[in-house]
């Protein structure tokens, strides 16, 4: 018994000395110190141009920049970075001159010039086929392929201060999504002696992250790489030789650490182990402010969480072919209830068939809640009763940032489904094992499915993520037949900017509030938090948030 | 001695083999595929169709098995589909966190749960043995991710004591030697000359170290009490003690050197179920072990991560069994394998 006390008594030494050693591990100070972000999961490759998900562009967006970039907590607003100023562009759209800043350096020490953008964007065309494509997706979907597939005619560097790139065909996309992350600009000399293009991603070093500080994910940011542990954190360090030294950063390092479960995350900014938390379940935004925790403000949403209703499944018209249905299913929903219930006031009801800051967006009438409306309209389609027992498809084992609970969102759905004469039976599949595979395969009836943007364009949404036609054909996902919308998606995308399609992407719209192929339910803005150590950041809904900015308090 | 190990390592060769099918057949049951996973929310059909060929997925599956065999048999455990990490990589990095991990709760169980049981054992059926006996049952009963986020509450949120995840500060810096955070923090403190990055080591492993062991505590108490009862009333322990030695020298020698042998089965037991399926503990404390990513690589669908891992637990418990039978030699000289 004396030796058991004795454990207990060594056991609150420790803890009593961790008190003050480890439970405040960020002690920085203004201007200084080390920051914990909570990721919402493990980044993928070290290498941006190999990567397409959230976790890894949030780190690498530290490290690397693009010729151009958006203004930090904006979605649409596209800013020079590494050029000079905004490219000047041919009458025809098919060429962008872009020039370079001067004096910049990679954090290997060697010169950013327009060889190296050359490099890059060459690199990127010629990722051969295989694992390599596979992961730098953003590529191929931002030019349409690689190699010869790619939109992408001809780079070339005039000067070392001017860097040309001619299209095959006029792009209206090119600029918004030249800001993505995974154009950034990256050492040459770095790449080649990482041996960065090994096509065996698994011996590709330098996409690892094992090569080390100044070898690898060599770009020109605020924070140079230090450390890459595979699925445990990512080390970033300060940049003491940045090029623009009124936004270099303050931060001595940041830390990424990824969290599978968010209540552990939740708890590890409670308890002060993390600052800043990348999100945190809507549910929780009210204990996160109860503890003294900021919600980040991330302005304008760049989501959009839709009912969809599939016209054809199998080739079979479903009773969702009839505009009637549609119609009455539209007025039936109460989203204004659904935001209040489920998105802890951070979400607001569409106005449109995409959020609204989106590039090309256009405010619709949509059809208004009203159950007997709704109950008028679907008496017009006069259904069967068996017909009026419907299959509504969530998905399980997921929180999506525009879908915070599939469930509940679903039976609140149900509910007001009920209400005009539908019987709703749930179905659901795990989102990651079949949910996504189905829904785009087009064998669900009715079912939530949302989107996040990549880049906040019309393009995006409406063609890229939606209603493009598939090899010529409806997107199965909706069977939404429009050959008019179509054509005119396809007339915008060819336009010379993103200026030059808005009218045609209005169409497009009015298009879509003609026909209601979908319902849109919910633009939310995804919560995050952070301590109140933490003073100086800026957020932005499409997850492209920089650090440099922030301090650290004691 | 030597031929019962041989006879074993022996043995063990077709399980593999047959585990290796099974896995390899049952992985690809579950619906779905690794392409969901490395496309996320731009996964179309004909993407989904494009990646599976990448991988190598669409052909035949005698192919890809003995592709895959023949890859291990020359030491090569296969990469991740979704990162391109290797198995062996990450396990060597992964694997000591578990390690670490189960002998925080080994060491938690075993040294509370043996006295408790013993104490239990020489009260039983009185008050003190109802006490272990409530105790007991809380370890099993409560589950193991509510006791974790009660714990990471209380000494983390709410004192401030302990840390709520992982098993060391990241903002130390403290250098990956050997990937056993205690270690590297041990010999950081060293080489720093402060005791900083060995005491939040220390401190990292505590509450998680707790949660874990609280169902093996539960059940090295229930199985010690019930050993030293059923030894105490063997005629050897009366004879020795009808033989005038003291109440310590038969507790010792007689009682729990034989009560050792079921005790110690139940700890290679828990010890190799342990290392394998720390996954609760390991999401809640947010710990980058091997019993996490098993399970993110079985929603991933990351066939050859999980057939290889799988493969390397099956390793794993046949050699904490056979190190557990070689103790029992050791413990009681009475048994001889031959």
């Amino acid at each position: 018994m004396k030796r058991f006390a004795s454990l207990l008594a060594v056991a609150a030494l420790v803890a009593s000395a961790c008190s003050s050693s480890s439970a405040s591990p960020s002690a920085g100070t203004a201007g200084g110190g080390s920051m914990v972000v909570a990721l919402d999961g493990p980044a993928v490759y070290a290498d941006p141009a190999l990567v397409s998900d959230g976790n890894s562009l949030y780190v690498e967006a530290q490290v690397v920049q693009g010729l151009v970039g958006l203004k930090p907590g904006t979605i649409s607003d596209v800013i020079p970075v590494l050029a000079s100023a905004l490219p000047t562009v041919s009458s025809d759209g098919l060429t962008y001159t872009f020039k370079l800043r001067t004096g910049v350096k990679f954090h290997d020490g060697t010169d950013f010039n327009a060889d190296a953008v050359v490099y890059n964007y060459k690199r990127w065309q010629n990722f051969p086929a295989g694992d390599v494509q596979t992961a730098a997706y953003y590529y191929g979907a931002v030019f349409g392929g690689f190699g010869d597939k790619s939109n992408v005619a001809d780079v070339s560097a005039p000067d070392q201060q001017t860097f040309v790139i001619k299209l095959k065909a006029p792009q209206s996309n090119f600029l918004l999504a030249s800001t993505l992350a995974v154009f950034g600009i990256e050492s040459p000399t770095a790449l080649k002696a990482g041996d960065a293009d090994n096509a065996t991603l698994a011996n590709n070093k330098y996409a690892q992250g094992q090569l080390g500080q100044g070898k690898d994910m060599v770009g020109t940011g605020p924070f140079m790489f230090k450390e890459w542990v595979a699925k445990d954190h990512y080390t970033v360090v300060k940049n003491p030789n940045y090029w623009d030294s009124a936004n270099a950063a303050k931060l001595d390092q940041v830390i990424f650490k990824p969290f599978k479960d968010s209540t552990s995350k939740l708890q590890a900014l409670q308890a002060g182990g993390a600052d800043l938390a990348f999100s945190i379940s809507p549910l929780d935004v009210k204990t996160a402010k109860d503890s003294g925790l900021t919600i980040i403000d991330r302005g304008a949403s760049c989501n959009q969480l839709n009912l969809a209703m599939n016209q054809s499944v199998g080739g079979t018209p479903t009773i969702y072919a009839d505009k009637n249905v549609r119609l009455a299913i539209s007025e039936a929903v109460n989203k204004s209830s659904y935001v209040a219930a489920f998105y802890s006031g951070l979400g607001k009801v569409p106005t449109g068939f995409m959020p609204p800051a989106t590039l090309g967006f256009k405010a619709e009438t949509l059809p208004s809640y009203s159950v007997d409306q709704a109950k008028a309209d679907l008496a017009k389609a006069n259904l069967t009763a068996d017909q009026k027992t419907i299959d509504l498809y969530y998905p399980s084992n997921v929180v999506r940032p525009y879908m915070p609970d599939p469930k509940g969102i679903a039976q609140a759905i149900a509910s007001d489904l009920q209400a005009i004469g539908f019987t709703v039976n749930f179905k659901t599949e795990d989102w990651g094992t079949g949910y996504v595979d189905d829904a785009t395969a087009g064998k669900f009836p009715l079912y939530l499915f949302g989107w996040t943007c990549d880049w906040a364009g019309a393009d995006n949404f409406l063609y890229a993520a939606w209603f493009g036609y598939q090899n010529g054909q409806p997107n199965p996902q909706f069977g939404w037949k429009n050959d008019q919308a179509n054509t005119l998606m396809l007339k915008a995308l060819a336009e010379p900017s993103e200026d030059a399609a808005n009218a045609d992407w209005g169409q497009v719209q009015d298009l879509l509030a003609q026909d209601l192929p979908v319902v849109p339910i919910v633009n939310s803005t995804p919560p995050g938090a952070y301590t109140s150590k933490v003073h100086g950041f800026v957020g932005a809904s499409n997850g492209i948030e920089y650090f440099n900015t922030v301090t650290l308090s004691k | 001695m030597a031929r019962f190990i041989v006879r074993r390592v022996i043995a063990a060769v077709p399980v593999l083999l047959g585990l290796s099918v099974l896995l390899f057949i049952f992985v690809r049951l579950l619906p779905g595929g690794p392409a969901s996973a490395i496309l996320g929310q731009h996964a179309t059909p004909q993407r989904i169709a494009d990646v599976n060929e990448a991988l190598g997925l669409t052909r035949p599956l005698y192919v890809q098995y003995f592709e895959y065999i023949g890859r291990l048999l020359h030491g090569d455990f296969g990469s991740s589909y979704v990162d391109g990490t290797k198995v062996v990589d990450v396990f060597l990095l992964r694997f000591p966190s578990t390690i670490e991990l189960t002998m925080g709760a080994l060491f938690f169980a075993i040294g509370l749960g043996i006295p408790l049981g013993r104490i239990a054992a020489r009260h039983s059926n009185g008050l003190i043995d109802g006490i272990v006996t409530v105790i007991s049952l809380f370890g099993i009963s409560i589950p193991v991710f509510v006791l974790g986020y009660t714990l990471a509450f209380f000494f983390g949120v709410q004192l401030h004591w302990l840390p709520t995840f992982g098993l060391a500060d990241p903002t130390l810096g403290v250098p990956a030697v050997t990937n056993f955070p205690i270690i590297d923090g041990a010999l950081a403190s060293l080489q720093g000359g402060t005791t900083a990055p060995f005491v939040d080591a220390i401190a990292h492993v505590i509450l998680p170290s707790i949660a874990l062991g609280s169902i093996p505590l539960a059940v090295v108490t229930r199985i010690t009490r019930a050993a030293v009862i059923e030894v105490s009333n063997e005629d050897y322990v009366r004879t020795a003690r009808a033989k005038g030695l003291t109440e310590k020298r038969v507790d010792n020698r007689h009682i729990m050197r034989n009560a050792w042998l079921p005790v110690t089965t139940v700890i290679g037991l828990e010890a190799g179920a342990l290392l394998a399926g720390a996954v609760l503990t390991e999401t809640v404390f947010n710990i980058n072990g091997v019993g996490s990513w098993v399970v993110d690589s079985i929603r991933n669908h990351d066939y050859v991560v999980v057939q290889s891992l799988v493969l390397i637990f099956a390793v794993i418990f046949m050699v904490v069994n056979l190190i557990v039978d070689i103790g029992y030699a050791f413990l009681n000289p009475r048994i001889r394998y031959s």
